[in-house]
């Protein structure tokens, strides 16, 4: 080995980089990605993921087990925030007007998936294994944790892609709580494996009850009891720097508890999230804006983090056919299921026929499953079950965002929760001018003048030459003026009364920096020209207002017709 | 506003010119020695191009170019008087123009600027005010005229 080499490999070893310079490649690259699988059109959480599988376990190994319990706070942070920004979705009001939709449909899917994997299994298994309690087993354990469904990549793709409607409700409302329904098929399974594989001493049923009856209600209760404590501190501040450091803070606060005490941090943290937009509506939603905002490097870190612990090296002929049938079983199990109880509960048409597109996404609580069966009962049973799910966790996250997007793009609900914010953010000047607006010509006199103001109800009006190149802007009050001097108005041109045009935009202009010269400068009306300084048309200040306030509920009226198919 | 508060005595003159374009410079040029206006070529531009796209010369022996001019802080009005006239002002009824009256205001003075335009027309309707001005010999009638010091 040369001293270069040696020099490199001591210095440069991928495997040595401390935690800093990884968070900086995970999250500088992880943004970077996910731009790029946005430009092809794919969920970045794809994107994520992608680099998670290339840097840890199944490609490069730069991201170790070592790092990666030591990143893990920042998943587990992640997986806070996630359920926190859920519960903020869940208002009473959807929750009345969906309860029984979302109930039948929670069942239905989350049965369905438990049944159909089970059997299948099962069968399969004994055909492996000729062992029909083993084949049972697996059955039931696998059945269980595919009933689960993750709402961290799936509410990503909803939330990138602003959408609104019924679809969405139901999604968000099933992936939230499908966790539950999970756990409980979890708990009675491993009670009856239990039994079945003769090591039934620590897991009795009742036992796994209570252990779920003490995860789920503690977890509700202490995230109910610190949405109110911050919804309280909240409501004497008014500092957004303050607001978003205490709900961080309290959020924080929660997991921690909820890690000490064992109990569920989703479902904790939707807790506290679901009572504070309910009890709070309106203050909280700046601080869910606030929180939104400080999600995407802990999201990116999170999804960086499920690619990268996923490793599939150890399959083997037998895992890999179980984990297509456990694949295929779920998916069809969910469907069936989800189309069940839509059509039952006379859910909406795009509900129907889009929803199984949207419960492919398996992670957390199904890999966390999966590894306390693995805890639990040792040997081929255990190893079997956390391959399985490793595997085709694998397969979901890769192939589950995709077909969430389109779904949601199929039943029309993409970009209908929208914010003015949003959508001056997407606007450009283009979007936002009045394209039609007539011209006024130099040289034209206040008559001819007057009868364009009195055609339409715009306050000001471009002013060019005969090219077409702008010259000033005439505003109302300027042609109000020359009454002043109304025994010469007919002396008078358009360029002796028009304003100089003090800010001009191009076509391309971001909406953006329109609506800040409008409110930095004071100023009511802006022209916007080609590159020539040929009028293209003209953005008044109280038109753009009308004309963002009209595109909102346009967007509001289209999610609420979806309802009714 | 009066207009006596803004006319000046030397900025009243009988002009030398033969043609609308060298009144207009001559009348522009009285601003010069005074430093009113920084940029003068400018104002001489945006002058001229007022008088392309319409003629000011409004009949009756009338002229009144006119401009708001962002270099302007206060109201100035340049008259230029010509007894034998300006046969090429293109005035409306095809006279020629033996009053030339510049109105220049700053950009933000559309008031005054109106204002002052209304007030001129106003007093030069006064047939026999208009004779009196073109009969003046010297500059210094001119102002002498327009103030009513001469009555």
């Amino acid at each position: 080995m040369t001293g270069i080499e040696l020099f490199l490999g001591e210095h440069l070893n991928p495997e040595k980089l401390n935690a800093l310079l990884l968070l900086g490649v995970v999250l500088f690259g992880g943004t970077w990605v996910g731009r790029l699988f946005q430009l092809w059109k794919i969920p970045q959480v794809v994107g994520y993921i992608g680099l998670g599988l290339a840097l840890g376990n199944t490609g490069l190994g730069w991201i170790d087990l070592t790092t990666m319990s030591h990143l893990q706070p920042f998943s587990t942070f992640a997986l806070g925030l996630i359920g926190f920004m859920i519960g903020g979705e869940l208002k009473i009001k959807t929750i009345k007007k969906y309860g029984k939709q979302f109930t039948t449909i929670l069942l239905m899917e989350s049965l369905g998936a438990f049944v159909v994997v089970s059997i299948l299994i099962t069968l399969a298994s004994w055909f492996f294994f000729k062992n029909w309690s083993f084949a049972i087993s697996l059955g039931l354990l696998m059945g269980s944790i595919s009933s689960a469904t993750a709402p961290a990549a799936t509410t990503d793709v909803l939330w990138e892609n602003k959408t609104k409607g019924p679809l969405t409700t139901i999604i968000l409302g099933i992936v939230a709580m499908d966790d539950a329904v999970a756990l409980l098929l979890f708990a009675v399974s491993t009670s009856v494996v239990g039994i079945l594989m003769g090591n039934g001493g620590d897991v009795s049923l009742s036992s796994s009850l209570l252990d779920l009856v003490w995860e789920v209600g503690i977890a509700v209760v202490m995230g109910a009891g610190m949405g109110f404590i911050l919804y309280r501190v909240i409501r004497s501040f008014s500092d957004e720097d303050k607001i978003l450091a205490f709900s961080i803070g309290a959020i924080l606060l929660l997991i921690g508890l909820a890690i000490f005490l064992g109990v569920d941090i989703i479902l904790a943290a939707m807790s506290m999230g679901f009572f504070i937009t309910n009890f709070a509506p309106r203050r909280s939603k700046e601080t869910f804006h606030l929180v939104e905002r400080f999600t995407p490097p802990v999201f990116i870190l999170f999804f960086v983090m499920v690619g990268a612990k996923l490793d599939i090296k150890g399959l083997t002929s037998v895992t890999v056919i179980l984990a297509v049938i456990y694949l295929l079983g779920r998916i069809g199990g969910k469907s069936i299921g989800a189309i069940t109880g839509s059509v039952l509960s006379r859910a909406p048409r795009s509900v129907r026929r889009y929803l199984p597109f949207s419960l492919l996404s398996q992670a957390g609580v199904a890999i966390g499953l999966s590894i306390v069966a693995g805890q639990v009962f040792l040997g081929p049973l255990g190893d079997t079950i956390v391959m399985v799910v490793t595997a085709t966790t694998f397969v979901v996250q890769l192939a589950g965002p995709p077909l969430v997007k389109f779904a949601i793009t199929r039943a029309g609900e993409v970009g209908l929760n929208i914010t003015e914010e949003d959508l001056i953010r997407q606007s450009r000047a283009s979007d936002i001018a009045d394209k039609d607006i007539p011209t006024i010509k130099e040289n034209a006199d206040i008559k001819s003048i007057l009868k364009i103001f009195a055609e339409r109800d715009n306050l000001y009006y471009p002013v060019v030459n005969e090219e077409g190149v702008l010259k000033g802007i005439l505003p109302i009050e300027k042609l109000k003026d020359t009454f002043i001097a109304s025994d010469i108005a007919e002396f008078l041109l358009a360029l002796d009364i028009m304003d100089q045009a003090e800010f001009i935009c191009r076509p391309d202009t971001e909406a953006s920096e329109v609506r800040d010269i409008f409110k930095n400068r004071g100023l009511s009306s802006i022209p916007v020209v080609d590159e020539n300084g040929i009028v293209y048309g003209m953005i008044e200040y109280r038109r753009m207002q009308q004309l963002i306030t009209r595109r909102l509920l346009e967007l509001k009226s289209k999610a609420t017709a979806l309802e009714k198919v | 506003m009066e207009l006596n508060e803004i006319l000046r005595p030397n900025y009243c003159r009988v002009l030398k010119s033969h043609t609308k374009t060298e009144a207009l410079i001559e009348l522009v040029d009285l601003l010069d020695k005074e430093g009113t206006v920084t940029d003068i070529e400018e104002l001489k531009r945006e002058i001229f191009y007022r008088e392309q796209i319409m003629s000011t010369g409004i009949g009756q022996g009338i002229g009144i170019p006119h401009v708001r001019f962002a270099g302007i802080s206060e109201p100035v009005i340049l008259v230029g008087v010509k007894p034998a006239g300006f046969e090429d002002y293109e005035s409306l009824d095809g006279e020629p123009v033996k009053m030339i009256f510049m109105i220049l205001v700053g950009g933000e003075q559309h008031k005054e600027y109106l204002r002052i335009l209304s007030l001129l027309v106003h007093r030069l309707k006064d047939e026999a005010f208009r004779t009196s001005l073109t009969s003046v010999e010297n500059s210094e009638s001119v102002y002498a005229v327009l103030t009513g010091e001469s009555h």
